[in-house]
């Protein structure tokens, strides 16, 4: 198949043979979603917490914010969708595969199809911020060149390529969290889960970051959001689901304070 | 809908940059280390070393059996002012001996006297008061198993005083290197195992150091092999270097033996022969080393990482 580069910007690439997806695919196969729990229930003894029988959907395309109260168990969440926590019961399909029967090698090779943004960066400290963006690619096998291929405009996009040979601790707290995008979506995932992405940032950084996010999906990649924030969610134009008491519910964007 | 895609990953196919990332991440493990490092190579060194010295000391001795077991050679010491020459001629009667030839006492006296560097034969045999050597008979047999039934008749002459064979001499030092081979390998196995946890430590203190690296790593899709390949190649490296310095230390202790030898009368040079390796040997030495080093460093870390990688 004939790849065709859409984005000059950032080389992101895209098959150029795969037809558009109709509404009817994505009401007919559950592969078409890119998010899909199923009567997701997912407790801690330790401390009592729990998600109770989730149910939710999210398309492909889509920008999404989840917000709650804190310890409403929105990281939670995303950790049963990058496969970091495993759900008690329920299914949580990601590109049609269940998350929670995945292991090893297979979920491996899930997260490299996903990327994730750490609300505390997890950045490697002992590498520069292009060794930690590249790493991704490396562990993947991808030759040098195509690396550095990669490697330059992801760094531009994120505005950070001028720091690409610092270490993360000569970077700010903004700088850090750019640098965690960056790593996320060198590899080109289709979904892209940040988990309070801004929690750390000043306003300024909190909407730069946003609006990293928003150009992403403008690309076509599907976004995931948690967040406290609500002018973050007022500027960032999207629908917001909430989770509380257990619960994931779609909820005018105008209702978030409540 | 639009879909970004990466060319589809090949999780098995090892390309130059991983094998560069690879060495890479295991070289800065090493400059990293703490004194750990350290510890698991002078460990791995020294039983290299104790294992090298073994095998080599085993060789020698063998090869020095070999070259003397050829020889067939029974010697006679004749009670003192016997004279050998009546002797020889009725030895030389016996059925299964080849020569006869004597050594009379003032020959070997002379002899001696040059070996030890004295040219002052008068000198030194009045300060003895008489050349203290007996005459003595060097009888080679025609074959190696008539060797003990030769000397026990020759025993039974009333003018023999002491007879002497190379049977004896190999039997002794062949026990003594089965009593040196046991110890040897009882040694060597405390220390293998001394190493193996020393190494299995190690790793397991960096791995415990790591783990949030490990866990990033993993959350990025990095696979178990790779994250933890590094540390099996550190264990690896331990037993490379350890084997590199074990083989120095051998080869120089070698090189020192044989220039003492050269400086040592001429029938303890015979002995410096024995000591050099044959050229397979040469070739062996360092690979059953190096070999079981990375056996050993392998296997120490393997021992660290195995409930990640087994999990
Ligand atoms: N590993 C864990 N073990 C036990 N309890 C946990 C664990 N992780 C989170 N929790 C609990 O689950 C609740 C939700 O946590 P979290 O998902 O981090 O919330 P949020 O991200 O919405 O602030 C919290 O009450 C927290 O104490
Ligand atoms: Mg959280």
């Amino acid at each position: 198949m004939t790849n065709r580069i859409l984005f000059p910007e950032t080389n992101i690439v895209v098959p150029s043979s795969r037809p558009p997806v109709k509404e009817s695919d994505l009401q007919g196969s559950a592969a078409s979603y890119a998010i899909h729990l199923r009567d997701v229930s997912k407790s801690y003894r330790e401390t009592g917490f729990s998600l109770r029988n989730l149910n939710f959907v999210v398309k492909q395309g889509d920008f999404l914010f989840i917000t709650g109260p804190s310890g409403a168990g929105k990281s939670t969440l995303m950790k049963l969708v990058y496969g970091a926590e495993r759900p008690d019961r329920g299914e949580v399909r990601v590109g049609g595969q269940n998350v929670a029967n995945l292991s090893g090698n297979r979920l491996s090779m899930l997260r490299r199809r996903l990327g994730v943004v750490f609300q505390d960066y997890k950045l490697i400290a002992r590498w520069t911020i292009a060794e930690n963006v590249a790493f991704v690619l490396r562990s993947q096998g991808v030759p040098p060149d195509e690396i550095q291929r990669r490697l330059t405009p992801t760094l531009k996009l994120v505005g950070l390529q001028n720091k690409a040979d610092c270490f993360p601790s000569q970077l700010s707290g903004g700088e850090q969290q750019r640098a965690s995008i960056a790593r996320a979506i060198v590899g080109s995932p289709r979904l892209l889960l940040a988990d309070e992405p801004t929690g750390n940032l000043d306003q300024d950084n909190a909407l730069q970051v946003l609006s990293i996010l928003k150009k992403l999906n403008s690309l076509g990649i599907t976004v995931v959001v948690t967040t406290h924030d609500l002018h973050l969610i007022k500027m960032g134009q999207a629908p917001v689901a909430k989770l509380q008491n257990g619960q994931l519910k779609l909820i005018p964007p105008a209702d978030a304070s409540t | 809908m639009r879909m970004p895609s990466l060319p589809m990953p090949l999780p098995f196919k090892v390309t130059v940059t991983q094998v560069q990332y690879l060495l890479q991440e295991t070289v800065k493990g090493l400059q990293r280390g703490s004194w750990m490092n350290w510890a698991a190579v002078s460990t791995v060194t020294v039983l290299l070393f104790l294992l090298g010295l073994s095998l080599q000391t085993n060789w020698q001795i063998n090869s020095f059996l070999t070259q003397a077991g050829s020889q067939l050679e029974i010697s006679v010491y004749l009670k003192p002012s016997v004279s050998g020459a009546t002797l020889q001629q009725q030895i030389q009667q016996f059925p299964d001996v080849a020569s006869v030839s004597l050594v009379p006492r003032d020959r070997a006296w002379r002899e001696l006297l040059t070996e030890l560097g004295t040219t002052d034969l008068q000198g030194a045999t009045d300060a003895l008061g008489q050349n203290p050597l007996v005459d003595e008979l060097k009888i080679q047999a025609k074959q190696a198993d008539q060797v003990p039934k030769i000397a026990q008749m020759l025993t039974n002459f009333t003018e023999v005083d002491h007879v002497s064979y190379l049977n004896e001499v190999m039997q002794n030092l062949g026990q003594l290197n089965r009593g040196i081979g046991k110890m040897g390998w009882a040694v060597i196995g405390l220390l293998t195992l001394t190493a193996l946890a020393v190494i299995n430590t190690t790793i397991r203190l960096i791995v415990v150091a790591r783990h949030q690296e490990i866990e990033v790593m993993q959350l990025v899709g990095a696979t178990t092999t790779w994250i933890y390949l590094p540390f099996l190649l550190q264990g690896i490296l331990f037993g490379l270097i350890g084997g590199g310095v074990a083989l120095t230390f051998m080869a120089t202790a070698r090189h020192f033996m044989q220039q003492l030898l050269q400086q040592q009368p001429v029938f303890l040079q015979v002995l410096a022969k024995s000591l050099q390796l044959s050229p397979t040997q040469l070739w062996v030495l360092p690979l059953t080393i190096l070999g079981f080093g990375s056996f050993i460093g392998l296997t120490g870390s393997f021992l660290a990482v195995r409930r990640f990688i087994l999990r």
